[in-house]
Parts: structure tokens; C-alpha cells; sequence
């Protein structure tokens, strides 16, 4: 009886309110999608290190004929000087680093160059001499980059050596930076949601006074005068948070999957699925806010 | 039933006390009236029995328990053994009279069948059965105020309290309205009733408190009213003083709208 009796007040209470309600939930809505679009680039930074962090290794890159590094000084790579390199990855010190190296020569290099710029003009004025040779060090741990940086780079024969995770640092701290600026959104948002919350809810206390006066009058619990109030609120949020999820959802099933992962194939994108993972947490987020705000407001506004 | 013991209530400290130093007891049973002119202290008197405002010192006893004591998630308790009624009824206008007095039941989780049960007895008590759908606007003023009693007792408090109940009611029907209380208080409910209405505290002979600047002035177990006493002064004009204070034989002549001799007796 009780039940039924609150879900039919907080029926009212929507009806009553109705425009009100519709703005929360559209609030809720576009705040929630910033933070959920916050959190699926992180999804995807995260996604995107796991993929890359396999395949990127650190490259040793040997002297050709006129480089103009200090090392490159007496012209190509020797036969001997390779041998030492090599020598240098097998020594003890230095092979619990290493978890497996290939060499490169210049023929293979203008392969994979090939490969990777197959639909550019350029490849057609490149030839293999203009290209370094290589060797191509995968690390047991890819923090440790350092220490065959210091190893190698000096050594005779040794142009430069690169951790190639240095590139993607840069696209990662772009995306970090993106999501920063959603997170920034949501939160001017989520204030907006949370007044507009606690304004819909004194509004509704004060349409209702009357009701709530009487019910204080004859003894109903503070649970009973308060909870339509409040699952008011939450119940605007959750459509809200719903929305949210389904926007977040649409843009990995339509533009991440439908778009950039088919015009990408070698780049790791999230899915669709993923979005399940923030779902709850979106959920609960509005839940929460539209809780402790309407709680607030009615502590302040009614009187029980 | 209700005890008041040296209750003093400040709302500004720089004005003087809405009651001041109130000692008084209404037994099981009692039918009270309360009068005195505005600003004497009833109102004040009724909200610290319910429990909507504390006293500043002193203690208010409502059914043996001290009610300052009660935790406030007590409180709906406390205010389920008590009835109220006002002046200006109360309804709520988008429901009926069923739903009106069922909303009573309701948000105190009475289940369906005992309020489709209870319901009716009540309104059958107050006279209004038969008006059951009738939308508050449909109806009397009596008719309201009927309904506002069968809400204030359908959870059959010890108590009921009614501010002013016939103040916006003819005396016809104030009369009507007088009936349903003291049927109430036949079943042994008590009654504490504020009122302005010199008639019905006088033709109703039941107990009389008269509150004057927060203290009370006068309790009489059977006692009557007069709120404002005509007077001939001496170069023959009229006009109306309040009751209180007045020396019939001070320049002029008292003329009391009843008979006081009897009330002597």
C-alpha cells in the first residue's frame, strides 16, 4: 500500500512538473555524456597503449656514409662495429633487458617503407641507400629505454638510438588533454544539474506544500513525506544517465566502429561493448547527484 | 492527557513571551475551549502540544510522555495520536472526500482494506455519507470542515485539536460542526478547542481556559465567554471594550448579552 502510494505521488509530481523534469533530464543528460566521453578516451588511450606497446620496440639506427652525428664520423658501419653491437646485446649485463632484436638491413627498411606509405608518391624516390640500417630491440620492460639509450647511443658505428613510444606519448597526451577538456565540461554541467535539480525539487515541495503539510499533520514519517521528492529527482537522472549511455553508445557503434576503425584497420579502437563498462558508473554518478542535491534542498525547503 | 508545567515560550527575545509561566492539565476525556483575544498565546498553546515548536523553559506532557524528550523521528509518532483541525479546512483540492480522509490512512501506511473499511464509519460519523466522490469545492463550508474532522480522527487519535474551527462558519452551522466534537469527545477523545466564538463557548457550558498576553487568566470547569462587553458610557454613546477589566459600575453600565446570574449557580 505504502508503495503504491509514493510511486503514485511521485507520479503526480512528474506530471505537475512536467517541463521542469524534462530540463533536469536533459541537463543530466549532456553532463553525463561529457564524463562518459571523458572516460571512453581513456578507454581508449589505455586501449591504444596495450596495442602499441607490443609492437613498438626501440631502434638502434646504424651509420651510413655522410651521416653527421659525432659517431658517424669515420663514414658507414663496419662489419666489426656491428659484431660489437651485437656482442654488446648478447653480454649478460644487457641481454635481461632485451627480450629479442632483428637486424634491418637497408633492403628490409625500404620494405616496410613501402608498406607503410604504399599510397603516397614518395615511395617511388626513395631507395634503399637513403635508408638506415637497423636493429630493432624489443625490451622485457619498455620503461627501461633508457638504459640501452645510454649503452648504445655513444658506441662507434651507432647513429642515433629512438624508443618509437615516444612518438605515441605525443597522440596520448593530445587524447589526455581531450578528455581533460570534456571532464571540464561535465563538471560546469554537472553544477548546472545539480541547481537545476535542487530548484525542480523546491518547486515541487512548494507545489505540493499543502499535501506535505497535512502529512506532517497526521503523522506520516519523514521516509514517506521525503522519498517522493527525492526518487523524483533520482528518477529524472536515470532517464538522463540512459540517454547518455545511449549517445555514448551510438558514437562507438557508428563513428568509432562504422568510421575510424574501418578507415584505421591497424590502429586499436574501443567498441561499442565498452561502453557497458562505463554505463554503471554514469548511472550511479547521476543517482548520486541527484540524491544528495535534492536531499539537500529538502532539508532547507521542507519542513518535516 | 495534556500537562503543561511552567512553560514559558519566547519567539524574540526582545518581545515579551507568547506564554508565559503556563501551568495547566486537560484530563482523558476533557472538552476544552481555549479563549482569549489574537496574540493571547492559543495558537502558540496548540503548536507546542503538537510538537512544532519547543518550549523555551518548562515542560509540555502530551499522553504521559514529555515532548521536548521525544526524538525528533519520534515525532510523526506522537503526532499520530493527535487530531487537528483548522479554520481554513485544509483540503486538498484535486481529491475527493473519500480520498480526502483516506489520504490520512495512507501516508501513515494503513493497508487498503482497513481504510476502505474505516473510511466510510467516519464519514458516516461527521454526516457526509453519500458525498463520498464529492470534490471539496462541490461542497458547504460545514460540509469542508466535516470532512477536515473525519481526516483529523480517521486514525483515531486521543487528542483533537481544533484552531478556530467554526471561525469561518454561520452559526447555524457552527452549531452542526459543535455537534460532531462533542460526539467525539462522547467516545472519549479529548478536545482542546481554540476559539473566538462567545456563543458556542457559552451554550456549550464545558470548560473554559482564557489565555491573556500568554498567561492564563481564568479556568473555570464550566465556565463562559464574553469577548467584548457593550458599554453606555456616560454622555450616552455606545461602543464595544473588551470584557476583561472592566467595572461594571465604572461610569457606566455593563450590559451582558446573557444572563450571568444563572451561570452562578
Amino acid at each position: 500500500m505504502r508503495l503504491a502510494f509514493i510511486l503514485g505521488e511521485i507520479g503526480t509530481g512528474l506530471r505537475r512538473n512536467l517541463s521542469m523534469v524534462v530540463s533536469v533530464v536533459l541537463v543530466t543528460f549532456v553532463s553525463l555524456t561529457f564524463v562518459g566521453g571523458a572516460a571512453m578516451l581513456q578507454q581508449q588511450i589505455g586501449q591504444m597503449k596495450g596495442y602499441w606497446y607490443d609492437r613498438v620496440q626501440v631502434a638502434i639506427f646504424l651509420c651510413g656514409e655522410n651521416y653527421g652525428s659525432e659517431t658517424c664520423a669515420d663514414g658507414a658501419v663496419t662489419e666489426e662495429q656491428r659484431a660489437d653491437i651485437e656482442a654488446m646485446m648478447e653480454s649478460p649485463a644487457v641481454a635481461q633487458y632485451i627480450e629479442s632484436y632483428v637486424y634491418e638491413s637497408k633492403d628490409q627498411a625500404l620494405g616496410h617503407f613501402r608498406e607503410q606509405f604504399e599510397n603516397s608518391p614518395i615511395v617511388d624516390t626513395v631507395t634503399a641507400d637513403q635508408l638506415p640500417e637497423s636493429y630493432r630491440i624489443r625490451l622485457v620492460d619498455p620503461e627501461k629505454y633508457e638504459v640501452i639509450n645510454e649503452l648504445f647511443s655513444s658506441m662507434p658505428g651507432v647513429d642515433v638510438v629512438v624508443d618509437q613510444r615516444e612518438l605515441l606519448e605525443q597522440i596520448f597526451s593530445i587524447m589526455t588533454v581531450a578528455s581533460f577538456v570534456s571532464l571540464s565540461i561535465a563538471g560546469i554541467m554537472i553544477v548546472c544539474a545539480v541547481l537545476l535539480i535542487a530548484t525542480t525539487i523546491r518547486l515541487s515541495a512548494f507545489s505540493r506544500r499543502r499535501e506535505t503539510g497535512i502529512m506532517r499533520l497526521v503523522g506520516a514519517s519523514k521516509l514517506v513525506i521525503q522519498l517522493p521528492f527525492i526518487l523524483e529527482g533520482v528518477i529524472a537522472a536515470l532517464i538522463g544517465a540512459a540517454l547518455a549511455t545511449g549517445a555514448l553508445w551510438a558514437v562507438g557503434q557508428f563513428f568509432i566502429e562504422g568510421k575510424l576503425a574501418k578507415e584505421y584497420p591497424d590502429t586499436a579502437f574501443i567498441s561499442s561493448s565498452d561502453v557497458w563498462i562505463i554505463a554503471p558508473g554514469l548511472v550511479a554518478l547521476g543517482v548520486v547527484l541527484a540524491g544528495v542535491s535534492s536531499m539537500l534542498t529538502l532539508r532547507r525547503y521542507l519542513k518535516v | 492527557m495534556i500537562r503543561f508545567e511552567s512553560v514559558t515560550k519566547v519567539y524574540d527575545q526582545k518581545s515579551r513571551p507568547a506564554l508565559n509561566d503556563v501551568d495547566l492539565e486537560i484530563d482523558r476525556g476533557d472538552f476544552a475551549f481555549l479563549v482569549g483575544p489574537s496574540g493571547s498565546g492559543k495558537s502558540t498553546f496548540l503548536r507546542l502540544i503538537l510538537r512544532e515548536d519547543r518550549a523555551t523553559t518548562g515542560n509540555v506532557y502530551v499522553a504521559g510522555k514529555n515532548v521536548a524528550s521525544v526524538p525528533s523521528w519520534r515525532v510523526p509518532r506522537l503526532r499520530r495520536g493527535i487530531g487537528v483541525v483548522f479554520q481554513d479546512f485544509r483540503l486538498l483540492p484535486n481529491k475527493d472526500v473519500f480520498g480526502n480522509v483516506a489520504f490520512a490512512m495512507q501516508v501513515i501506511g494503513r493497508k487498503r482494506h482497513a481504510i476502505r473499511e474505516t473510511v466510510p464509519e467516519v464519514l458516516k460519523l461527521v454526516g457526509l455519507e453519500g458525498k463520498e466522490r464529492r470534490l471539496p469545492h462541490e461542497l458547504s463550508g460545514g460540509e469542508q470542515q466535516r470532512v477536515a474532522i473525519a481526516r483529523a480522527i480517521v486514525n483515531k487519535p486521543g487528542i483533537l485539536l481544533a484552531d478556530e474551527p467554526t471561525g469561518n462558519l454561520d452559526p447555524a452551522t457552527s452549531v452542526g460542526i459543535m455537534n460532531i466534537l462533542d460526539r467525539i469527545n462522547q467516545n472519549g477523545t479529548t478536545v482542546v478547542m481554540a476559539t473566538h466564538d462567545d456563543d458556542i463557548v457559552n451554550s456549550m457550558r464545558r470548560r473554559v481556559v482564557e489565555l491573556d498576553n500568554g498567561s492564563v487568566v481564568r479556568d473555570e470547569s464550566a465556565g463562559e465567554y464574553t469577548a467584548m462587553i457593550p458599554i453606555v458610557n456616560a454622555d450616552g454613546t455606545r461602543e464595544l471594550r473588551p470584557a476583561k477589566g472592566i467595572a461594571p459600575a465604572a461610569g457606566g453600565q455593563a450590559i451582558a448579552p446573557f444572563d450571568s446570574e444563572e451561570d452562578e449557580l
